[in-house]
């Protein structure tokens, strides 16, 4: 069969076309897969998982973490769920604070923040939905006073953000999250 | 292959010729031509290679996730960085290694652009005026076109609600300059070429319009080009 050179033309434009679509579609989707640093790595950059590592003040060409916010000081704890649950406990003394729970793609799945939070004190624990289970047969004392979150993520990090509001106050920041704890129960 | 000076001469009445032009051309014998159509195959994958890979690139080095929720000149992505981002959002954060604000922390805004919808521009003065939808606290950073920090001559890139001086009706008024000036002063780079590009980030924290939703109708802050050199 031959064809007139103009539906030659029509149909090879409208399969670069196609094709064209086929691979930008692909190209987006296997970004995600095909990342060197996703942020959960960055944050073990910054110390052992399972404990809250300060993150180094944000400066201009020696931000640790993109797009952070300068007016906050950040501490960062990695987390495996496959190694028991993980209670987050936290007092710090200035007018915001927030905890924010990332699976290890990135993505949010929990946050609050300290108005949120109903008291001055974040406890938190983070725990799958076996081992809640588990828990729930021999429950500690303090489990109501804490806010349990059920997830099915096993591993993420949590990033605790804290507002300086005067840089005399830094060294109080600093303390108060070197001091939280990102750890096992009991 | 026969070099055509070498081929015999065509009769110039033969039955098969005439046989030949008469026919529909959709029912024409078909010769094929193995490397012509090598050849447009190859052109075909090539070219749509290109165009669907740097498509690709373009959107995703543009920064800017599709469903933004813009108000004036501020652009907010609350979808961004949750299970429910669109696949664009995802590998532009997912490249990034960006570390969002969940909703239940805050709201980030961005502004690329000045109210009349130019570009930001390092090297000029802009006025920033107006109110913010309600938060507990909100602060507001001067970054680069890549949403760097950049150096200032204080030292310092960012404004806080908190420490901002506000007129009698609660509305405040920021200049955002290189150079020191009255009131209050969110620097900008302190040298820094048009091409550096510019951003205002506003981050609302603990505020009410976390949700894409609530943020029909909320007042944001207007920026206005006062000068540039």
């Amino acid at each position: 069969m031959t064809l007139s050179p103009r539906f030659n033309l029509t149909v090879g434009v409208l399969a670069t076309l196609c094709l064209a679509a086929i691979i930008h579609i692909l190209v987006v989707l296997s970004i995600p897969h095909n990342v060197q640093h996703s942020a959960f790595d960055n944050v073990a950059k910054h110390g052992p998982d399972r404990q809250f590592n300060l993150l180094p003040d944000l400066k201009p060409g020696q931000e640790v973490l993109p797009d952070l916010d300068p007016a906050m000081k950040h501490a960062a704890c990695r987390f495996e769920l496959a190694d028991g649950p993980v209670l987050f406990d936290a007092s710090i003394p200035v007018s915001f604070w927030s905890i924010g729970l990332f699976n290890s793609a990135g993505e949010a799945v929990y946050s609050l923040n300290n108005r949120t939070a109903g008291a001055e004190r974040l406890s938190m624990l983070v725990i799958t939905t076996e081992q809640l289970s588990i828990l729930r047969e021999n429950p500690p004392e303090n489990l109501e006073d804490l806010i349990v979150i059920e997830t099915n993520e096993i591993s993420g990090f949590a990033l605790l953000r804290a507002f300086v509001p005067h840089p005399s106050k830094a060294d109080t920041v600093d303390k108060a999250l070197m001091a939280a704890n990102c750890g096992t129960m009991g | 292959m026969t070099d055509a000076s070498t081929r015999p001469p065509a009769p110039a009445h033969s039955e098969a010729d005439w046989y030949q032009e008469r026919l529909p051309r959709a029912i024409r014998p078909h010769r094929s031509h193995p490397l012509r159509t090598l050849t447009a195959v190859t052109l075909v994958v090539a070219l749509a290679s290109l165009l669907g890979i740097s498509s690709a690139y373009l959107v995703i080095e543009r920064e800017q996730p599709l469903d933004a929720v813009s108000i004036g000149p501020w652009q907010a992505y609350p979808r961004a960085g949750t299970a429910e981002a669109d696949p664009y959002s995802v590998a532009i954060y997912t490249r990034g290694a960006v570390i969002p604000l969940a909703s239940g922390e805050g709201l980030a805004l961005v502004a690329r652009e000045d109210s009349t919808g130019h570009l930001l521009d390092p090297t000029c003065i802009y006025r920033i005026y107006g109110q913010t939808p309600s938060a507990r606290l909100w602060t507001m950073t001067a970054v680069d076109g890549h949403g760097r920090l950049v150096e200032t001559l204080p030292g310092r890139v960012h404004l806080a609600s908190q420490n901002l001086l506000r007129n009698p009706d609660g509305s405040f008024d920021i200049t955002a300059a290189t150079k020191p000036q009255s009131g209050n002063w969110l620097p900008l780079a302190a040298s820094a070429s048009a091409s550096d590009g510019l951003r205002f980030v506003l981050r609302l924290y603990d505020a009410p319009v976390t949700t894409g939703a609530a943020l029909d109708g909320v007042s944001m802050p207007a920026i206005e080009r006062q000068g540039c050199p």
